[in-house]
């Protein structure tokens, strides 16, 4: 049987394109029997075809001892193979490199083709043991009488420099010498090593400085030109003085050659080598830049590419040379080519500032624009034809429709809007609005990133705030994007921070109860776990608000419609009870638990104008005098919103968290769960470290002291201070159904407050038919508590025109706890997410039981009195959420 | 420095690879219409172009030359410069032309190790050798009757691939593979 030679095999894999594994894997059989052949041409021959198959992705490492054998061969062609395979397939580790030694060394000494060969193959294969071995013998052949195997090892020189750099000290003067060599080709390849070295390590090659300038100025030779002056580049910023030398020639290059290579080079080194500065340093610059602006109109796409890049470089020192250009940068960013789109935006965002933000944006906004159709959605059949094209392999796929652009395209916008903390933009509405925009039209998945921007906004920004609801709610009454959550790109992950927005800040809204429908409609459920959890928290925010201010301006006629929203929200919260997240679960269960009190106490609520109760029971003259005490509004209705808003939500300093002092007691290094290794069963330290845990982990509003202690079912009688429960006002009434309700509340908050404790479903067993009693208004009876205030906020509920012009304050720094470095009288009432100082149980009834004061609240006050309590609502809506606040 | 050459066809089939750096992967997507730049720069290829993870400078770039049927690819960093890899990658084409006289895609099929070799006068190790045309058809066609001389006096047989020229002493004619295998027999 003939063996097959490399042009057989090639022939053969052509012919066998159907069946290339089966035919591979014959020839590697055929391979591995001639390799082991005694006869160094058929060996030879093997190697070379494992090597084209190597090319093809196939391992080789099996053979390389055979390759070791064909490069030992004393015929030049043989040994050829023998190196091309090493080249090719041997890497740091392949063992038999070891063998080598001999054998290279023998090799370096033979006829000048060998020794061609070798210099190649070895300056593939040089591994730190050969470099030590074998530099001695290359810095002999550096006197070589050939230039051809002179500039061989020069180059060689240097990959064993690289894996030996204990030997420059020996290789750097023969080397130096070599930048005098007759040939032209040696001292190119000699600069060419000493570029790469002193890209290493700039200052040990200074000194070379005079002779390289030497050379600057006489050589003709644009390859070696381009060398030096990259050379000098890595150079300059180590020796100030180079750069006044080097100006002058530098610029009479700029300005005479022809070769583009060059003076692309030229002005580039004189951008990264720090050669702009100064006053000579001045009008080199204004010949750079006019030399990139030509670049960037040339036709030529290449040129039009690396004066992008250049002209990134040179923004940061010269912004006002290149503002002038903005027209043909912005023009860039429209090429077909998506590496100059690339290299344009990255020069765009670094040219932003504060004026020209908004039309930058606008540009980029309507890349993003699918440009076949008007509209701004993109449909589920526009996605689905982007899907198709994008997986067919043969159709190009047009730089704004590939993913990965508008996703880098997506995040720069964000980027260089969001800049140290939004320091460009001036007017946050519309930089909201371009949020929007964004989820609408990006198409890629950057939905995370927008919620996190827009809840940022909007906690910082405090003018925004009403814009950004307004907004937040159409996009929650769109059902777009509920539609398409789906879908890839969707950015559904907005309505998380919607809902947030719209919860936290409801006020804002005029009727924050239409919103409810479009929060508690079923279709929510298909959206990320995450989202739902929040979409359950604003609809209980959203309630709060709502019924604080209908409690406002109570009128019994309302009733009917509180209850049944109460209603609509019980039953969705009792769907997603069975919710598999568990984030969903708990907040489903917590509301469901609140509003079953809410229902409980409305059901029990009756019209004041009814003088007597109808139910059976003890009536006596005292339960009518207690009537005079009774609000004329259900309680219930004052039961939530204080949980959401006596305090307000600010965003938090980076440092400040550092800055909270651990509080006495609490060793954070110690185990909560121990380790499970020890075998002994200790009841008495593990007692001790769930309390621990408990007031690390406790959820609540009011982790203290209460909360730390072990719990009960029996309620223990907690001090009127301590709960925010809205009954608290009405202590004195001795009315046993209001005491077993208050009871009833303070269990439901520490309930809910506890993550370990089951609640169960326990039904609402009020028995009185509300509907029976008849609605009769309550006349002249004396209103308990404080007079409802006044809406006293017309000015904040009026629609917002466009963009108001008001100025934006951003508050960038953040909220630090209150003064650190902690007071010692602070220090026992630390600011942390366990324990809440008392304050909160200090009967702040004012601002308890209506929280509408609170809103005229200027922001000095606000800021300047950090109140404690802020930082424990975080638990609230859920860690992630408030400290992506923080996050800058 | 030169981190790697490769050579595609159009349906991205390789016909040469050469890492001077060793990666162990590589994806390239070439379909780029006619009249775009020249530096690849596409985000997908992001994670392969920065595994150094450094600076500016420490980035490598792909910088590629379409010829006919043919990609030529270089991956290089920051040392070099972007237009003067376009015009190397001139240099090497036209060397190749040289060698093969009107170089096409199934030349660097079927003499892939020829290739290599060519390339081996333009770049070693990662560093320009040389980029004279004439010097580096000169020292190809030298290694190439070095290597043709030894394999005639190996061979005493065969026609020493006359007609053959410079492509390359490693292709021997049917009758050269011939006698060498009689002869291989003979010694067996």
């Amino acid at each position: 049987m003939w063996e097959r030679t490399l042009q057989d095999l090639i022939r053969g894999l052509r012919a066998n394109k159907k069946d290339e594994s089966k035919f591979i894997a014959k020839a590697v059989e055929e391979i591995r029997h001639e390799i082991k052949s005694d006869e160094m041409e058929l060996k030879a021959a093997a190697v070379l075809k494992l090597t084209y198959l190597d090319m093809l992705g196939y391992d080789m490492s099996w053979a390389s001892f055979h390759v070791v054998e064909v490069m030992s061969s004393t015929k030049v062609h043989l040994k050829t193979v023998g190196y091309l395979a090493a080249a090719q397939s041997f890497d740091q580790d392949t063992d038999v490199l070891m063998l080598t030694t001999n054998l290279l060394k023998k090799d370096l000494t033979s006829n000048p083709a060998d020794v061609a060969v070798t210099l190649n193959g070895l300056s593939h294969i040089v591994t730190p043991e050969l470099s030590r071995d074998l530099s001695t013998e290359l810095i002999g052949m550096l006197n070589h009488s050939r230039p051809h195997i002179r500039k061989r090892a020069i180059l060689t020189l240097y990959k064993l420099l690289v894996k030996n750099p204990d030997a420059i000290r020996h290789a750097r003067p023969r080397l130096v010498e070599k930048l005098g060599d007759t040939d032209p080709s040696v001292v190119a390849a000699t600069v060419n090593v000493l570029c790469e070295l002193s890209r290493r390590n700039p200052t040990d090659y200074l000194d070379l400085a005079p002779q390289l300038f030497h050379l600057m100025t006489t050589s003709s030779n644009n390859w070696m030109l381009i060398k030096i002056i990259k050379l000098f580049g890595s150079l300059s910023p180590y020796e100030p003085r180079l750069v006044k030398k080097l100006q002058p020639p530098i610029t009479e290059l700029i300005s005479t050659t022809t070769a583009i290579s060059l003076l692309y080079e030229c002005v580039h080194t004189c951008i990264i080598g720090g050669m702009l500065q100064g006053s000579s340093g001045n009008s080199l610059a204004k010949l750079c830049i006019s030399k990139l602006a030509a670049f960037i109109e040339d036709p030529d796409q290449n040129l039009k590419y690396i004066a992008l890049m250049a002209m990134t470089k040179i923004v940061p020192t010269h912004a006002y040379l290149v503002a002038e250009y903005q027209d043909t940068i912005l023009a860039s960013v429209n090429d077909q080519d998506i590496s100059i789109r690339m290299r344009a935006l990255d020069l765009v965002s670094t040219m932003v500032d504060r004026d020209n933000l908004p039309s930058i944006v606008q540009q980029l906004l309507s890349h993003l624009v699918p440009e076949a159709s008007a509209s701004a959605l993109p449909s589920a059949a526009e996605s689905l034809a982007q899907h198709t094209t994008h997986t067919a392999p043969a159709t190009y796929i047009p730089p704004s429709r590939s993913p990965a652009y508008r996703l880098t395209l997506c995040q720069r916008i964000l980027n260089i809007c969001g800049r140290n903390t939004y320091e460009n933009v001036t007017n946050f509405e519309w930089y909201i609005s371009v949020l929007v925009d964004l989820a609408h039209i990006a198409n890629v998945d950057v939905g995370a990133e927008i919620r996190d921007q827009l809840v940022d906004v909007v906690g910082r920004v405090r003018g925004a705030r009403q814009y950004a609801v307004k907004l937040m709610s159409s996009l929650i009454c769109d059902d777009t994007l509920l539609r398409n959550a789906h879908e890839e790109g969707s950015c559904a992950e907005v309505l998380w921070a919607a809902a947030w927005i719209c919860g936290e800040y409801c006020e804002e809204l005029a009727d924050p109860q239409k919103l409810l429908p479009y929060i508690l409609q079923p279709e929510v459920s298909s959206l990320d776990p995450d989202t739902i959890a929040v979409y359950i928290q604003a609809s209980v925010k959203i309630f709060g608000c709502w019924a604080a201010e209908l409690a406002q301006r109570w009128d019994d006629d309302d009733l009917s419609h509180v209850k049944s929203v109460v209603e609509s929200i019980m039953e969705r919260a009792s769907e997603l009870v069975h919710s598999p997240h568990v984030e969903v679960q708990e907040r489903a269960a917590n509301a469901k638990q609140l509003f079953t009190f809410i229902k409980a106490d409305l059901n029990s609520y009756q019209p004041h104008s009814r003088p007597t109760i109808p139910i059976p029971g003890p009536s006596s003259s005292l339960d009518d005098l207690a009537m005079i005490s009774e609000p004329h509004f259900p309680k219930s209705l004052y039961l939530i919103q204080p949980l959401f808003s006596l305090y307000e939500l600010n965003p938090v300093a980076p440092s400040a968290q550092e800055r909270v002092p651990v509080p006495e007691g609490l060793d954070l290094d110690a185990w909560i769960v121990p380790p499970p290794p020890d075998p002994v069963p200790e009841p008495e330290t593990n007692a001790g470290e769930k309390k621990v845990k408990k007031s690390k982990k406790g959820k609540g509003k009011e982790v203290n002291g209460s909360k730390i202690k072990p719990k009960k079912k029996k309620l223990i009688e907690v001090e009127s201070g301590e709960i925010l429960a809205p009954s608290q006002e009405y202590i004195e009434s001795p009315e046993e159904i209001e005491a077993r309700e208050k009871r009833k509340a303070e269990r439901l908050m520490q309930q809910r407050d506890d993550p370990y404790y089951i609640i169960d479903d326990r039904p609402s067993n009020k028995t009185i038919d509300v509907d029976s009693i008849p609605v009769i208004r309550l006349e002249g009876l004396p209103s308990p508590g404080q007079e409802p205030p006044k809406n006293e906020f017309p000015s904040l509920r009026a629609a917002s025109q466009a963009f108001s012009a008001q100025q934006f304050v951003v508050d960038r720094d953040g909220e630090m706890p209150e003064g650190s470095p902690v007071p010692a009288k602070l220090a026992s009432t630390p600011v942390s997410r366990q324990q809440t100082p008392t304050v909160l149980g200090s009967p702040a009834q004012t601002s308890t039981l209506s929280s509408f004061p609170a809103y005229d609240v200027s922001e000095e006050e606000r800021t300047n009195t950090p109140e404690p309590i802020k930082v424990t609502r975080t638990k609230k809506a859920g860690k992630k959420k408030r400290t992506k606040v923080s996050a800058q | 420095m030169i981190h790697a050459v490769l050579i595609f066809n159009t349906s991205g089939v390789a016909r040469l690879t050469k890492f001077y750096t060793p990666l162990h992967q590589f994806f390239l997507s070439m379909l780029r219409p006619a009249g775009l730049c020249n530096f690849l720069d596409a985000p997908e290829l992001e994670a392969f172009l920065g595994p150094k993870d450094g600076g500016e400078d420490e980035r490598w770039q792909v910088v590629y030359r379409n010829y006919a049927t043919l990609f030529f690819v270089f991956v290089v960093d920051g040392a070099e410069s972007e237009l003067g890899i376009l015009d190397l990658i001139q240099v090497f084409v036209e060397s190749l032309d040289r060698t093969f006289e009107n170089v096409c895609e199934l030349d660097l099929v079927f003499h892939f190790d020829e290739v290599h070799h060519i390339l081996a006068e333009i770049i070693q190790g990662g560093l320009v050798l040389e980029t004279n045309i004439d010097e580096i058809d000169a020292s190809v066609q030298q290694a190439a009757r070095s290597r043709k001389e030894s394999f005639a006096s190996a061979n005493p047989l065969s026609l020493g691939g006359s007609g053959l020229g410079s492509r390359g002493a490693n292709l021997k004619t049917p009758l050269g593979w011939l006698t060498e295998k009689l002869t291989g027999v003979g010694a067996r």
